[in-house]
């Protein structure tokens, strides 16, 4: 029921889960992640349907722990498919006295409420069972240059060939999932840790090249060295995904009947959503949570929202929304939050009034009282013209012209292969013209 | 004006954020000529103010504001409910990412690994998200319960929610988060209530 990382090679992910397949993808390729081992799937089931232990958990435990060697582990779930944020994580455990109980509170998470609400809505057996990835502890708290972060091989927002990311330095992992702390952008790293920046963008262009696609990584510096944590192929949706599949044949990754099939009719819609056209001053970034974009003054206060609206587009920053914002939501063009997340009360009351929204713009700080919106070192008074994007989640300054899928070179180039792929070359839409070389893959 | 009707109002307005006549009238279960009655003597008093406009309504001003907190303590105080209230907030807490899960899933969906508007045109896949927001509301009653035994002010969130459950239940798809009296504004709308009521900053 227990195996190594290290050892781990022929594993399918139906029996060890998503994450520790992939981790043991990244010790193949001789990337650094931190010794450790996956209690499989069987575990779990067994688990669930008797509500303990299986027979011989224990001795096998026990028998891994002493081929680790480490005081204090990270103890997470990782199912054969992808349930991001809905399962436990106990992070610093102690080996001697907190192992079994991590373990089993990680198990049990499996059927939180939220969790077998989340399988209903996706369509994911509930006794499929997850996999408990046990593994020594790398400290982003250990001193000022350590720290934990998320890394994209390519930007998910525009498929641009750039390493996309943020990082928190001197703290975990979770601190970066609850939002307490700001993260700085990724190339903060390459500043201050030269030499770990230099090991992850090796090894994203070496994940790349294994899995044939882009990346992303969850990663922690400790004391300036990398490890990896976690690993997903995959980059972006809509015209970042075509960029991606484009660019990946021009550098001979794919060929370009597989960037052609990986493209589906749902990226071509998506691919028509106007997005702010690049080269514009980013103030800060957070996640979309509704698409679209708008240009407006920043009002602070729901008050003055609904004021200033009389007089053209308001876009409203809040830290977070409560009921009593509502006047004001209603009345602005766009939304903003500091704080938040793409479920949080602000996200949907933003999608209920169509409204495109940003939140967890965690560089912003909103000061109502001044009435104005600070953004790293700038103070951008009431009345400010911005232009924020609902689906990549930019704040820019100015009125930000925008841009839509005519014209994307990306996008002809793709389509100008799927003509090639079905021998059809008349004037059709474009997802006809997918479609038809779809079939002939 | 110091009956226990016009705390209501008072109170209603704290926690729904400016609102015409029948909102408030609604939130607080009263009828519209009662509400209104005591909207204007509240107004007399300064604690409330109406706001024309299209953004309008009737809001509270910071006195109103004041005024609520400090009978809000008064009353946590004097019904030694706050035990009670903090424990049922608790187990708010535990279903509120659930609530904002189901909320998010019927308004975007994944379509082909793209996070897309729910067009509402795939009645099985409304009917699981409708299943699990039963689910929940039967879960969430307890909340409700617990708070009304505590604070009878509490009982009125109970009938909201399930009036706007019926209501998604019946056809009027809007109500569960989409319309200012759906089921997520109502639930904001608590959660507000349980904020002011123990008196913790939004987080």
């Amino acid at each position: 029921m227990i195996h190594s990382l290290a050892a781990g090679a022929g594993l399918s992910a139906d029996l060890i889960g998503g994450k520790a397949h992939g981790l043991v993808v990244l010790r193949r390729l001789g990337l650094p992640v931190p010794a450790g081992f996956v209690i499989d799937i069987r575990a779990c089931r067994a688990f669930l349907r008797d509500e303990r232990f299986p027979d011989g958990l224990d001795a096998e435990l026990a028998a891994a722990v002493g081929d680790l060697a480490a005081d204090r582990v990270s103890v997470r779930s990782g199912a054969a498919v992808s349930m991001p944020g809905m399962m436990d994580t106990v992070l610093d455990v102690d080996v001697t006295s907190e192992l079994r109980a991590a373990v089993r509170a990680v198990l049990a998470s499996w059927n939180t409420p939220r969790a077998v609400t989340y399988r209903e809505l996706h369509g994911i057996p509930h006794d499929l069972g997850t996999a408990v990835i046990v593994q020594a502890m790398v400290f982003g708290d250990r001193d000022d240059r350590s720290g934990t972060g998320v890394a994209f091989s390519r930007d998910p927002n525009t498929g641009a060939r750039t390493p996309f990311g943020d990082v928190l330095f001197g703290r975990r992992g979770d601190d970066v999932v609850s939002g307490r702390c700001t993260p700085s952008p990724l190339s903060e790293l390459a500043e201050r840790e030269p030499v770990a920046w230099g090991d992850l963008v090796a090894a994203l262009q070496r994940i790349e090249r294994h899995y044939c696609d882009a990346c992303h990584v969850e990663f922690t510096v400790e004391s300036g060295r990398l490890w990896l944590l976690q690993v997903r192929p995959g980059g972006g949706t809509g015209r970042a995904a075509v960029r991606v599949a484009v660019d990946l044949a021009d550098e001979g990754l794919i060929d370009r009947r597989t960037a052609v099939g990986r493209i589906s009719a749902q990226h071509l819609r998506s691919a028509r959503t106007a997005r702010i056209r690049a080269g514009f001053d980013v103030l800060a970034r957070g996640q979309g949570a509704c698409p679209g974009v708008a240009t407006g003054r920043i009002a602070v206060t729901a008050d003055r929202a609904a004021r200033m609206a009389a007089g053209g587009p308001v876009i409203l920053v809040r830290p977070v929304t409560s009921p009593l914002d509502m006047h004001g939501l209603a009345a602005a063009a766009g939304i903003v939050t500091s704080h938040g997340g793409p479920t949080s009360h602000a996200a949907v009351v933003a999608r209920a009034l169509g409204r495109p929204a940003v939140v967890a713009a965690t560089e912003l700080t909103v000061d109502a009282d001044a009435g104005c919106v600070r953004a790293g070192g700038r103070v951008l008074p009431e009345g400010t013209v911005i232009t924020i994007d609902g689906t990549g989640g930019e704040i820019v300054l100015g009125t930000a012209g925008t841009v839509t899928a005519t014209g994307d070179q990306h996008l002809a180039r793709l389509l100008d292969w799927a003509d090639g792929i079905s021998g059809d070359r008349s004037a059709r839409p474009d997802e006809e013209r997918l479609r038809a070389a779809h079939a002939r893959l | 004006m110091t009956g226990a009707d016009d705390f209501v109002v008072l109170h209603v307005l704290r926690c729904i954020g400016f609102a015409g006549l029948p909102r408030v009238a609604d939130a607080a279960g009263l009828p519209e000529a009662e509400v209104e009655s005591q909207l204007i003597d509240l107004a007399v008093a300064g604690w409330v103010t109406r706001t024309p406009g299209e953004f309008g309504g009737w809001g509270l001003t910071e006195a109103g504001r004041a005024e609520d907190a400090r009978r809000i303590a008064g009353e946590l105080d004097a019904t030694g409910a706050r035990g009670a209230v903090t424990a049922a907030y608790d187990e708010f807490l535990v279903l509120n990412p659930e609530l904002l899960d189901l909320c998010s899933a019927w308004q975007m969906r994944s379509v082909q690994g793209v996070a897309v508007p729910n067009d509402h045109s795939d009645p099985a896949y409304d009917a699981r998200v409708l299943d699990r927001f039963a689910a929940l509301d039967r879960r969430a009653d307890g909340v409700c319960t617990d708070l009304s035994a505590a604070l009878p002010r509490f009982r009125r969130y109970r009938v909201r929610l399930t009036a706007a459950l019926d209501r998604a239940r019946s056809g009027a798809l809007e109500h569960l988060a989409d319309s200012t009296t759906s089921y997520h504004a109502v639930w904001f709308q608590l959660h507000e209530d349980l904020l002011a009521t123990l008196g913790l900053p939004r987080r």
